[in-house]
C-alpha cells in the first residue's frame, strides 16, 4: 500500500509528524507540525470586485483627486515658488545692471543697423524674385506660338491616353482570381 | 508604504483610496476567517463585506496603539458569532462542496506546481482538514483558525474573542486533540498508510 503513495508534499509530512507527536502528548511538536501544516494553506482571496462592492455597501463618496497629495507635486510647487520668489527680488537690480551696458546712442545705433541689415536681405530677396521672372518668362514665350502650343496640347493628349491603358491594364490584372488547382 | 494606523487617518479625512486600500490589505485574512468559520462562501462573502462596513463605520473609535488586524478580527469574531447564533444551520463541507473555490481542498492542491499524484494526495489532505475544522465547536475553530492559519498570538486571541489567556490556552489545546481524532478517524497518520484517493 505504501509502496502506491507518491512522494510526500510537505504538508503531508507534516500532517504525519502532527499525528505522530499527538501520541505520545509532545505539544511542542504537535504545535510546530500544525503550524507547518497551516502555511502551506494560502489565504483565500474573496471573489473578484469585492472591494469595489464593500465601498458601495459602505456608502463611502469618491474623492475628488487632490493635486497636491502627493509629496513629489508639493515639493515641485514650493521650488517654483521659492524661484519666483528669488526672480522678484533679483530681477530689478539685474534689469539695471544691464540697461546700464547700453546707453540711448548705442541703442540708436543698434536700430538703424538692424534696418540696414534688413533692407539689404530685402534688395537679394527681390533680386533673386527678378532672376526666376527672367526665367519664366523665357520658358512661356514658345508657347504663345500656336504651333508650340497644339504640339503641347497633343502631347498631353498622347500621355493621357498612356496613362488610361496602363491603368486599364494593371487593374484587369488584379482582378483576376488564380485558383489553386490542387 | 504607509501603516495602517496612517491609511485609517488618511480614511478618517475622507479618502476613498484609503478606505479601498484597507480592505485590499484586509480582505484576504478576514474573508479566508470567516469563510473556514461558516464553511459558506456565499454567506462568508455577506459577513465579510459587513465586518468592512462596521469597521467603517466605527473606525473613529480604533486605539491606532492597537494592530489594525486585531480589532478588525474583533468585529469578524463578532459578527461571525452572530452569525452562527442565529441558528444558521451549521454546514459541514461535503465532497461536492470541494471543488467550489476557496475550499481548502482546491487551494491545497496546487496542481501548477506539482505531479498529477501529490496535488491529488495534497486535495485529499485539503478535503479532510476542512472537515475536521467544520467538526470542531466554533469556539475553537476560531481559535485554531486564528492560531495556526493566521499567526495570531495568544494575547491577540484573549483580545478578539475576549477570553482569558488560561481559556485561550485551553481552548487551542483541545481543539488540536479534537482536530487530530477527525483527522485520524478519517484515515491520516504515519500508521494508517492511507493510500492516495483512497
Amino acid at each position: 500500500m505504501n509502496g502506491m503513495r507518491p512522494p510526500h508534499s510537505n504538508a503531508s509530512n507534516a500532517v504525519d509528524r502532527w499525528l505522530a507527536a499527538e501520541r505520545y502528548d509532545g505539544d511542542d511538536q504537535a504545535d510546530a507540525a500544525l503550524l507547518e501544516l497551516f502555511e502551506s494553506l494560502p489565504l483565500i482571496a474573496p471573489p473578484a470586485g469585492f472591494a469595489d462592492r464593500v465601498i458601495l455597501r459602505a456608502g463611502i463618496p469618491a474623492t475628488r483627486r487632490d493635486l497636491f497629495a502627493s509629496r513629489g507635486a508639493r515639493l515641485a510647487v514650493a521650488v517654483c515658488l521659492v524661484a519666483l520668489g528669488l526672480g522678484a527680488v533679483w530681477l530689478p537690480p539685474v534689469l539695471r545692471v544691464l540697461a546700464g551696458f547700453w546707453s540711448f546712442g548705442g541703442l540708436v545705433q543698434g536700430g538703424v543697423r538692424a534696418l540696414a541689415d534688413a533692407a539689404q536681405w530685402l534688395a537679394t530677396a527681390l533680386r533673386v524674385w527678378d532672376l526666376l521672372l527672367t526665367i519664366g518668362r523665357a520658358l512661356t514665350q514658345p508657347l504663345t506660338m500656336p504651333q508650340v502650343t497644339a504640339g503641347l496640347v497633343v502631347c498631353l493628349l498622347i500621355s493621357s491616353l498612356a496613362f488610361r491603358l496602363l491603368r486599364d491594364q494593371l487593374t484587369g490584372e488584379r482582378n483576376w482570381t488564380y485558383v489553386d488547382p490542387i | 508604504m504607509k501603516t495602517d494606523a496612517e491609511v485609517v487617518v488618511s480614511a478618517l479625512r475622507g479618502s476613498q483610496d484609503a478606505y479601498r486600500e484597507l480592505v485590499k490589505r484586509f480582505e484576504r485574512p478576514v474573508y479566508s476567517l470567516i469563510l473556514r468559520m461558516v464553511q459558506d462562501p456565499a454567506s462568508a462573502e455577506d459577513l465579510a463585506q459587513e465586518v468592512f462596513v462596521k469597521a467603517f463605520r466605527r473606525l473613529n473609535t480604533y486605539d491606532p496603539q492597537w494592530k489594525f488586524s486585531s480589532w478588525l478580527f474583533k468585529i469578524a469574531h463578532n459578527s461571525t458569532i452572530d452569525h452562527l447564533r442565529r441558528g444558521t444551520p451549521e454546514t459541514v463541507p461535503l465532497e461536492a462542496a470541494d471543488d467550489e473555490r476557496g475550499s481548502l481542498g482546491a487551494v491545497l492542491a496546487d496542481e501548477t506546481v506539482e505531479d498529477p499524484l501529490a496535488a491529488a494526495e495534497r486535495r485529499d489532505l485539503g478535503r479532510s482538514l476542512e472537515r475536521a475544522i467544520a467538526l470542531l465547536r466554533p469556539e475553537y475553530r476560531q481559535a485554531v483558525l486564528m492560531f495556526y492559519a493566521h499567526g495570531a498570538s495568544y494575547q491577540e486571541i484573549c483580545e478578539v474573542t475576549g477570553l482569558p489567556l488560561g481559556t485561550v490556552k485551553t481552548n487551542l489545546h483541545r481543539a488540536r486533540k479534537e482536530l487530530a481524532q477527525a483527522m485520524t478517524s478519517l484515515g491520516w497518520g504515519p500508521e494508517t498508510g492511507r493510500a492516495l484517493a483512497s
